[in-house]
């Protein structure tokens, strides 16, 4: 027992437990319980309507559960404050104007404000920084494009360079790849899973592509108001049809990705 | 020619009122225009009338008052309905443009009210609704001074928190900007712009400087920073244009500030689709 107080525990990033939220009166979450540790890579899949996206911005403190407790690196949200420890990619689509007046490095540079914290002024470091994050993922020929002029897929690059200049330890992804082609969300998949292996980042990927899920994913959590799966991927393909047609009430078409 | 304009005193405090009001109307627009929230300018300014009236009103009832400009008041009014435009957006958060017909309205009502209870002023009211910026006054300069280096203070401190609220202010509430303290001051910001423009433009055309050439400069712009400064070239032109054309043509200053905001924009879009069409003619010629 005296190893025990030694060894340190791993880390949970994101814990979620008990949760239960609803709008109005229809029940959205029902005793969600979830956690995520650190460098694990979590899918997070469920029918339209199943609370998903609810549950992450319960996770990102932007809605208050009615019941349940959520601990993002092991501390209550309520006294969390390092918000920058966490990046999130929204889905493209609804979170921005294509008329807006901003080329790739400027959207890039604007992951950096909330860490560089009020009055700092941008040096540098800073602009170096910006500079490798455009070139890991490949846009570094369109950086000073405006960002609406790009195709959906380098949009959706460009995003995810903002949410990963300011180094997170943990990526939030709400259906990062809707109105993406094939190709380009393959490529967005292999970035996020380099991501994930050679820096130990967390992520956590809400998605419909349940294919993708099982070739670049640690751990699924199936979700339908309730936690219907929450195991390793490997589990999860072996038994997906059950599990999907537990949660999404039919027969469900998966579409395999081949590697 | 430039002498003879700047022999005159009231011609001098035109141009400085002007050229302040031509940088900060459109640095604030880029903003406004973005977040969609370009109506914001039009409802604040007609709280400001509601404030200017009241303003008339002690200037005629109270001593105290008697040497007070009235935009002071009318400042004081478009900085407290600021205020509550961020409360109803936060109220609204599906609606948010209700909180402009809302306050908008009220500043109308109240303003017709007030100068119906004063039962008419010695004051030209209509030279605060189409701008007389040659009846500017000395103390009116100071008051247009601070307010300019305000609003040049906060965009530029804020900058940065601007920016990322005004590209996506969901993932910059994510990631840690503090959304209502900021938003909060830009409205601040965007109030003290409205005063101050009221005696250049007028109440009824302070949204066409804030607006018109941030129009123009979204059609050519492929960055923020390009857009400020465009919108900032375009605004100056209109005013010195407008006010030395009005001066010697005898028209109202603020119209024909605005008319030439409007022509700036024409010949934007007009000389946008003119390069458009002589490339796509190059294209066919090349290829054809």
């Amino acid at each position: 027992m005296a190893t025990w107080m030694g060894v340190k525990s791993i880390e949970n990033v994101l814990e979620l437990t008990g949760i239960y939220f609803s709008y109005e009166n229809q029940t959205v979450l029902e005793d969600v319980s979830l956690s995520l540790q650190r460098g694990e890579f979590l899918g997070l899949v469920g029918p339209n309507g199943s609370g998903k996206s609810t549950l992450l911005k319960i996770a990102l403190g932007s809605y208050r559960p009615d019941r349940g407790e959520v601990r993002l690196f092991e501390q209550p949200i309520r006294r969390f404050r390092q918000w920058s420890r966490i990046g999130y990619v929204s889905q493209k689509a609804n979170s921005f104007n294509l008329g807006f007046p901003a080329t790739v490095w400027e959207v890039v540079a604007s992951g950096l404000y909330g860490k560089m914290g009020l009055f700092r002024r941008f040096n540098k470091a800073h602009r170096i920084k910006v500079d490798e994050v455009i070139e890991k993922v490949g846009l570094t020929p369109y950086a000073s494009r405006n960002i609406g002029k790009l195709s959906g897929g380098q949009q959706q690059r460009a995003f995810i360079a903002r949410a990963l200049v300011s180094d997170p330890e943990l990526l939030i992804l709400d259906e990062p790849t809707v109105g993406v082609d094939a190709h380009s969300a393959e490529q967005f998949y292999k970035l996020l899973s380099h991501y994930h292996r050679e820096q130990g980042l967390s992520l956590i990927l809400v998605t419909h592509d349940v294919g993708a899920v099982t070739t670049y994913i640690d751990r699924v959590a199936c979700l339908n108001r309730r936690i219907h799966f929450h195991g390793d991927s490997q589990e999860f393909v072996a038994q997906q049809q059950k599990i999907l047609s537990d949660s999404y009430g039919h027969e469900v078409q998966v579409v395999e990705h081949d590697h | 020619m430039v002498e003879i304009l700047l022999h005159y005193g009231f011609m001098q405090r035109a141009l400085i009122a002007g050229v302040i009001i031509g940088l900060i109307s459109p640095i604030v627009g880029v903003f406004l225009v973005v977040r969609r929230l370009s109506l914001i300018a039009d409802a604040l300014a007609h709280v400001t009338l509601s404030g200017v009236a009241a303003g008339l009103l002690l200037q005629k009832y109270v001593a105290a008052f008697a040497m007070v400009s009235p935009l002071y008041m009318g400042m004081a009014f478009s900085m407290v309905a600021s205020v509550f435009v961020e409360q109803l957006r936060r109220l609204y958060r599906s609606y948010q443009e209700l909180a402009i017909p809302v306050i908008l309205s009220g500043g109308i009502g109240l303003g017709v009210v007030l100068i119906s209870a004063a039962n008419g002023f010695n004051v030209d009211v209509a030279g605060y609704l189409f701008g007389s910026i040659l009846a500017v006054g000395k103390s009116e300069i100071l008051a247009i001074v601070g307010a300019g280096l305000f609003v040049l203070v906060i965009v530029f401190l804020f900058y940065k928190e601007l920016f990322a609220l005004s590209f996506d202010e969901e993932s910059a509430v994510y990631a840690g900007i503090p959304r209502h303290g900021i938003n909060l001051l830009f409205s601040l910001a965007v109030a003290l712009v409205i005063t101050a423009s009221i005696r250049v433009v007028g109440i009824l055309l302070v949204s066409g400087l804030i607006t018109l050439p941030v129009a123009a400069s979204l059609q050519l712009a492929n960055s923020f920073k390009q857009a400020i400064v465009y919108a900032v070239i375009f605004a100056q032109i209109s005013v010195l244009a407008g006010l030395v054309a009005a001066f010697y043509l005898d028209w109202a200053s603020g119209g024909t500030i605005v008319l030439v905001a409007v022509g700036i924009l024409l010949c934007v879009m007009g000389m946008k689709r003119l390069i458009i069409w002589m490339r796509k003619r190059q294209d066919n010629l090349t290829t054809g």
